[in-house]
């Protein structure tokens, strides 16, 4: 049976797309922890100058060092979103003076349009799990690292009244780069955002 | 003596001197009224074109061909009028003329001109002197002149009477003259028609100033002066008021004049022009001013280094549709692994620029920039145009990254730990079992059949289960069951040839897209290969062993063992930079989360259909104002427009087409059908429908 959902790591030519490797062990296995979409057992990692990426509606992206996408990636990111694809880029440096932030941001304007800033009260808190304050903290937030700030919200362009690209620089790379079995050990799961995005990516 | 002069203006002629002072006067006559007839037929042209202007407003491009029409007609009559040999050509002809008209003279005149007679019969010059031809010559003159001299008359008064400006239109028609005359079929009330726009780009843009009589719509450059001028009429009704987007605007007036002035906005906007019950829109439309586009030569491609030393050439060229401010390479330097990384940026090779292209060239060492190992150098070559308005844009070339190797990168292959290969392993039992079959063979004449037979097929048991193990590990490579062996060993014979089909199978196989499936496989049958010829090998070492012939089951075992040999020196790959993929036990964790999601109610999103409904309502809707309206009909299909910019192109241009048509009292029929065409939809070609999501 083909699953509803692969997860889909997207690889690019610039920087270490391959920064956090367990992320997507981790949400696959939130995703059937707290909902009955059928999901594939391992993430696939498609490059984005591929038009293989067509085929996941949700798209991770994430990195520390500066990113510039080739022509051909910036066409193909472009379809993507305009074809109802949505891509989650999250900053693992936590930094927005960070060489990550500057580049990615200004990649995906070029590629999409400009990041805007997402209100907290966007459908995207309440696709499964409520979030009413908007996007949960991290850890590395509340620690002071990268920037020292606790972000408020996230930021994201949206098409057609739906988020295409959805950028975080809370760093939940590192949040959830832990393997899916130590998360018994946690009192509260701090993936549960992360089915939200999925649940959003799917049915929007 | 006979005295043949003859008292002509106060000085004294003889007849020949008559004939000549009388062929000049018939030939300016005649070069007189070829003139005036050209002024004419020029006349008449204009007059004809500003006629039929006034009467149908011919478009600027006929209009614009009046002046050549009139010249070319022009030189047409006066060349046939020149070129035409009548009166005045030379003095016998004119004695001829003046002959005609005095029979008295019987052939005296032409007699006295005759070169060949002249001065040589006195009597016939003398007679032909007594006659006064002058006055004659003089009325014939004037009577020549005179009928042009009328019809250039007539036709200046004509020019003369017609409304003013009307001439104007076709002699001097130019862009932008909408308002320095108008034809009889726009002489309205109405001071919003027509309007004429001047676009004064930006000044960094360098272009000249374009002017439009009555556009429907104006594109024109972010922060561009756009000035539109319309005529004032004596109604203090129809005072003029304007709003560009939702800001209203100050109108000026003067010397029978309103003009609108504001700049371009960054949007699409709507400019509403209200003069008491007429209003008028006009579409604005940004042109975007595009960013420089930056190619970055050199280095041509990523490259690592052993060492941070020596120079490095970055060349880069640069381009923009208005023109270049500057330009310049920036270079990022990433330092560190995992979490911790640092970053240090700069620029070099700044250059400045005046043209729409340009060039960047810089050579810098290495050495400068004092680059560890680990170190990323990330170069790019960055130019932004002279857009002081919206800008200024920014294009940026594509990145290089120049590394420097870290003396210990090698130690960083993520290799997994396991127990030793399989094929080693292998090869001592395979050497320990033909060290028992040698010693068996030497003992061979002590021993009797039975014994023989029994410690023969004793080792060949041990043979069968090596080849079995051999065996598990080539069905593990071929991706099918370890047991496979056992379970096809039921059903059909296994040997070296069914293997390698398998192999082949396994290499055939359609690779997936599974993380664990992403690297570069080395081809099955090339790692397998001297395993399948061991396995084979050993297949006919255990039949003769069985058989109790162990010197048979000597060279087999060998062969087998050279195989193993062969396979333990094959070439071993280690994957780099790729992680083991984590495979998530979806089973076990389904459902198994503490925390129950509550999804918010969703608000279903308006479907396609009625959007593309709601816009036919509206265009049929001003179809219906066409006939009646004209003028609420354009604006109404502009406003339409408007909406489409950016998500339907082809129906935005079809509709400003038939806006244009609507407003400039054409037939607007044929854009009208395609507008409707596009706004219903036809069947839509698509590469390919994505095979999820909603149809965008």
């Amino acid at each position: 049976m083909t699953p509803d959902f692969t997860f889909c790591t997207v690889q690019y030519d610039s920087g270490d797309w391959d920064s956090a490797p367990l992320v997507p062990a981790n949400l696959i296995d939130s995703v059937a922890r707290y909902t009955a979409i059928t999901v594939a057992p391992t993430g696939v990692i498609v490059p984005l100058s591929s038009r293989d990426l067509f085929k996941y509606p949700l798209a991770y992206l994430t990195g520390h060092l500066p990113v510039r996408f080739s022509d051909l990636e910036r066409r193909t990111l472009r379809e993507y979103c305009a074809r109802g694809g949505m891509l989650f880029v999250d900053d693992h440096n936590h930094d927005i003076d960070g060489v990550f932030h500057k580049t990615a941001t200004e990649e995906i304007g070029r590629a999409v349009a400009p990041l805007k800033e997402l209100p907290n009260s966007d459908p995207l808190y309440g696709s499964f799990f409520r979030f009413d304050d908007g996007p949960p903290a991290t850890s590395h937030e509340l620690n002071g690292w990268g920037d020292n700030l606790v972000h408020k919200q996230l930021m994201a362009v949206k098409t057609n009244d739906r988020i295409s690209v959805l950028y975080s620089s809370k760093d939940y790379s590192s949040e959830w780069g832990f393997h899916p079995d130590n998360k018994r050990f946690l009192s509260i799961d701090n993936t549960k955002f992360g089915v939200n995005i999925v649940v959003y990516a799917l049915t929007r | 003596m006979v005295d043949a002069s003859y008292p002509v203006g106060g000085e004294r002629m003889n007849v020949q001197e008559r004939v000549e002072r009388a062929r000049r006067r018939l030939r300016a006559a005649e070069i007189a009224t070829g003139i005036l007839e050209a002024l004419a037929v020029a006349g008449a042209v204009f007059v004809a074109m500003a006629m039929v202007d006034a009467l149908l407003t011919l478009p600027l491009v006929i209009r614009m061909t009046a002046p050549p029409l009139a010249v070319i007609a022009a030189v047409a009559r006066l060349s046939q009028r020149l070129a035409r040999r009548r009166t005045g050509a030379n003095a016998e002809d004119v004695a001829l003329w003046i002959e005609a008209r005095f029979p008295a003279l019987r052939y005296a005149l032409v007699t006295a001109v005759d070169p060949e007679y002249a001065g040589r019969v006195p009597e016939i010059e003398h007679n032909a002197g007594l006659v006064a031809f002058e006055p004659e010559v003089s009325r014939a003159a004037w009577r020549a002149v005179a009928r042009p001299l009328i019809a250039v008359a007539i036709a200046a008064s004509v020019l003369f009477l017609l409304p003013k400006g009307t001439v104007a239109r076709v002699a001097t028609a130019r862009t932008g003259d909408a308002l320095v005359a108008l034809s009889l079929g726009r002489r309205t009330g109405n001071p919003l028609e027509p309007v004429v726009v001047y676009v004064a780009p930006p000044p960094y843009a360098a272009i000249a100033t374009t002017v439009l009589d009555d556009p429907a719509s104006v594109h024109a450059f972010v922060g561009s002066i756009i000035t539109i001028d319309g005529r004032s009429v004596d109604d203090s009704t129809s005072t003029v008021v304007a709003s560009v987007g939702s800001h209203d605007e100050r109108i000026t007036t003067s010397s029978g004049r309103w003009r609108l002035v504001f700049a371009m906005p960054v949007t699409t906007t709507a400019v509403r022009l209200r003069a008491g019950v007429h209003e008028r829109l006009l579409v604005v439309e940004p042109i975007i001013d595009s960013i420089p586009i930056v190619t970055l030569t050199l280095p041509a491609r990523d490259t690592i280094y052993r060492h941070p030393s020596g120079t490095v050439r970055l060349a880069a060229d640069l381009s923009d549709d208005l023109g270049l401010a500057s330009g310049t390479f920036e270079y990022i330097i990433s330092s560190g692994s995992g979490e911790n990384f640092t970053f240090k940026s700069g620029t070099m090779g700044a250059t400045t620029f005046n043209g729409k292209v340009g060039a960047l060239a810089v050579i810098f060492r290495l050495d400068s920039l004092s680059l560890q190992p680990g170190d990323i150098l990330h170069l790019r070559a960055v130019a932004r145009d002279r857009n002081n308005i919206s800008g200024p844009g920014i294009g940026a070339s594509e990145t290089r990254t120049l590394r420097v190797a870290r003396a210990d990168e090698y130690d960083s292959v993520d290799v997994a730990a396991a127990p030793p290969p399989e094929p080693e392993k292998n090869a001592l039992s395979q050497r320990m079992i033909l060290l028992m079959t040698e010693a068996l063979e030497k003992r061979r004449p002590k021993l009797n059949r039975s014994s023989l037979l029994g410690e023969s097929q004793s080792i060949a048991a041990e043979q069968t289960r090596l080849r079995k193990r051999v065996g598990q590990i080539i069905f593990a490579r071929l991706g099918e069951d370890n047991g496979a062996e056992e379970s096809d060993s039921q059903l059909k014979p296994l040997n070296a040839d069914s293997l390698l089909a398998a192999a082949a199978r396994a290499n055939t196989a359609k690779t997936g897209t599974e993380q664990e499936q992403q690297g570069d496989e080395t081809p099955v049958v090339a790692i397998n290969k001297p395993l399948l010829t061991a396995y084979n090998h050993m297949w006919q070492a255990a039949t003769f062993l069985e058989l109790g012939e162990p010197g048979a089951a000597v060279p087999w075992m060998k062969k087998a063992l050279d195989a193993l040999q062969v396979a333990r020196a094959a070439e071993r790959i280690y994957l780099r930079g790729k992680s083991r993929a984590v495979v998530v036990d979806v089973e076990r964790a389904r459902l198994q989360g503490k925390d129950k999601g509550s999804p918010a109610l969703r608000t279903p999103r308006e479907t396609l259909d009625p959007t593309r409904a709601a816009r036919l309502t509206r265009f049929d809707a001003a179809l219906k104002l066409a006939l009646t309206m004209p003028s609420a009909a354009a604006d109404s299909l502009l406003l339409l427009r408007m909406e489409l910019i950016g998500r339907d192109d082809t129906a935005s241009r079809d509709l400003e087409t038939a806006a244009n048509a609507i407003r400039s009292g054409k037939n607007a029929t044929s854009a009208l059908i395609r507008a409707r065409r596009t706004l219903v939809g036809g069947v839509e070609h698509r590469n390919a429908i994505a095979p999820w999501g909603t149809i965008p």
